[in-house]
């Protein structure tokens, strides 16, 4: 048994990033698997550990007892200062600066936009297939408050009004164009070394070939598939990926491709995978 | 390396980064601006100003760096403090852990309702016309241009801040002078968000004997004062401008 366990969804956005940090950090850690369309955030036995129910959180036991860790960003941080192995920050007191700027960007401003596109044509399509709208109902008629119940029911049923999927295109469009300009000043988004940033940035966008083909490709967007690839070859990656159990988990095989063309915008919500 | 400090009155986010600089011993060029007239948008002989035009924060203050500007009034101030005295962050992994945590609440959710509650009280007919980058920042520069202030957001905002000013009441009942134990940069980013909010949302201090006690601390310091010492105001806990949006998603 690990003196870490991490409580976390798919290798991908919130829960991806502590994942990986601590595959690159090479922390061993126990792998709890909460799976968040079956609701089991909102389950006495994880609500005991995470009182707000989000996922992921993290607990680290020693000398002190045990300390219960939320909010992904957060936690990356205390995983690259608290352990051994590769630091994932720089020594450069700007390049940090400049790193806690784009995860606060990347986390705020992209990818609840993001997040809103996935939920409208991936993951809320997929939960209804899996467990059905009465069950679905039920599940959220449990969560004790309601303005979390009627957050997860415009999530799974995709209940966003014209003006915010609007919106959130808008921004998508603008933080691909930002990530494409930043990622032409250096190697990696935020400084001349892998970072934390760069792990946050991967588990936002892994997906965007397939998601957002007019938009993010080896046509358009060179920049950001070179990082992409170069992020997707660490080993470190490839074993965060294995510990994925949704088909959700095979998206970042599109990076395997050397050549990605630019498609249709209408291929990314065929895809289903928006 | 040269470093300008462009701030807005000492208050919110521009007073966090003032008093910061003035513990961490770092020199900088400090110099005022109005926020309200937009001359942030309009800052001169920047090479990277994509901090400045897509910062989260909205219009707080502008670190400028050889050239690139930084933003964020946490993250400055932690840029600060790490190349000075490094006195405003715990060492401790878990204890930094909890102040950035801290910072995190603050900013995501005190900072835009007591932006939206400030501006609403004292920044309408004041605005100036500035080309601003970031479409939804300039959405909430019209909609303080507009006077448009919904029932339930002012509602909504008034809760955060009662929220916050319970947080520090609570965080403070072992007895503690500072939000840490030791102090911290998130005493002056607390500080900063709440001291213009007494006399907006009076209710959410009502009682509150620690919290009271502690802005009375914090504002002593001398770094606070020295920052205050800068306004170019006798209220300058009445100058708001435009700030981070409120939760998209509720």
């Amino acid at each position: 048994m690990a003196d870490v366990t991490l409580y976390h969804w798919e290798p991908n956005a919130n829960s991806g990033k502590p994942m990986l940090a601590l595959m690159e950090k090479g922390v061993a850690f126990d792998s709890h698997y909460i799976d968040m369309l079956n609701f089991d955030q909102h389950r006495p036995e994880y609500l005991a550990i995470n009182p707000q129910g989000t996922i992921p959180a993290m607990t680290h036991r020693g000398p002190w007892g045990t300390r219960v860790l939320v909010e992904s960003t957060a936690i990356m941080e205390y995983v690259n200062e608290q352990f051994a192995g590769p630091d994932l920050m720089p020594a450069d007191a700007r390049d940090r600066w400049r790193i806690r700027w784009w995860m606060k960007f990347m986390d705020q401003w992209l990818a609840p936009s993001f997040s809103m596109f996935g939920w409208k044509f991936f993951v809320g399509p997929n939960a209804l297939k899996a467990h059905g709208q009465d069950k679905i109902e039920a599940q959220i008629a449990r969560i004790p408050l309601p303005e979390r119940q009627t957050a997860w029911r415009k999530a799974v049923f995709g209940l966003f009004s014209e003006a915010e999927m609007a919106e959130s295109g808008r921004r998508i469009g603008v933080g691909i164009q930002m990530l494409e300009a930043e990622l032409g000043k250096r190697e990696w988004l935020a400084s001349d070394q892998y970072s934390l940033a760069d792990v946050n940035g991967f588990n936002l966008a892994y997906a965007m070939p397939l998601s957002q083909p007019h938009l993010a490709n080896d046509e358009v967007t060179p920049n950001i598939m070179r990082w992409l690839r170069a992020i997707y070859r660490r080993p470190a990656t490839r074993e965060c990926w294995k510990l994925g159990r949704t088909p959700m988990a095979s998206r970042v095989e599109i990076l395997e491709q050397d050549y990605i063309p630019p498609r249709d915008e209408s291929e990314g919500i065929a895809s289903g995978v928006r | 390396m040269q470093m300008i400090l462009y701030h807005g009155e000492p208050n919110g986010p521009s007073l966090a980064v003032l008093a910061a600089l003035a513990e961490s011993g770092v020199e900088a060029d400090c110099r005022p601006i109005d926020l309200l007239a937009g001359e942030r948008h309009a800052l001169p002989g920047l090479s990277d100003a994509t901090a400045r035009d897509m910062g989260v924060e909205g219009e707080g203050p502008v670190l400028v760096v050889d050239g690139e500007a930084m933003t964020e009034s946490v993250f400055i101030a932690q840029f600060l403090d790490e190349s000075g005295r490094q006195t405003l962050q715990p060492e401790e992994p878990y204890a930094h852990w909890q102040m950035l945590m801290w910072c995190r609440r603050v900013t995501e959710r005190c900072a835009p309702a007591a932006a939206f509650l400030g501006c609403r009280a004292h920044s309408a007919g004041k605005l100036g016309t500035p080309a601003v980058a970031s479409a939804d920042l300039a959405a909430r520069w019209d909609m303080v241009r507009r006077g448009d202030f919904p029932e339930d957001q002012v509602t909504d905002s008034l809760r955060h801040v009662t929220e916050a000013v319970d947080m520090v009441e609570q965080q403070l009942a072992d007895g503690r002078d500072w939000l840490m134990g030791a102090l911290t940069l998130a005493d002056f980013e607390t500080y900063g968000w709440l001291a213009g909010m007494a006399e907006l949302a009076p209710h959410a201090f009502a009682g509150k004997d620690r919290a009271n006690a502690w802005l009375g601390r914090v504002r002593a310091r001398p770094s606070v004062q020295a920052a205050l010492a800068r306004a170019t105001t006798t209220t300058p806990e009445t100058s708001w401008a435009p700030g981070p949006e409120i939760n998209r998603w509720g």
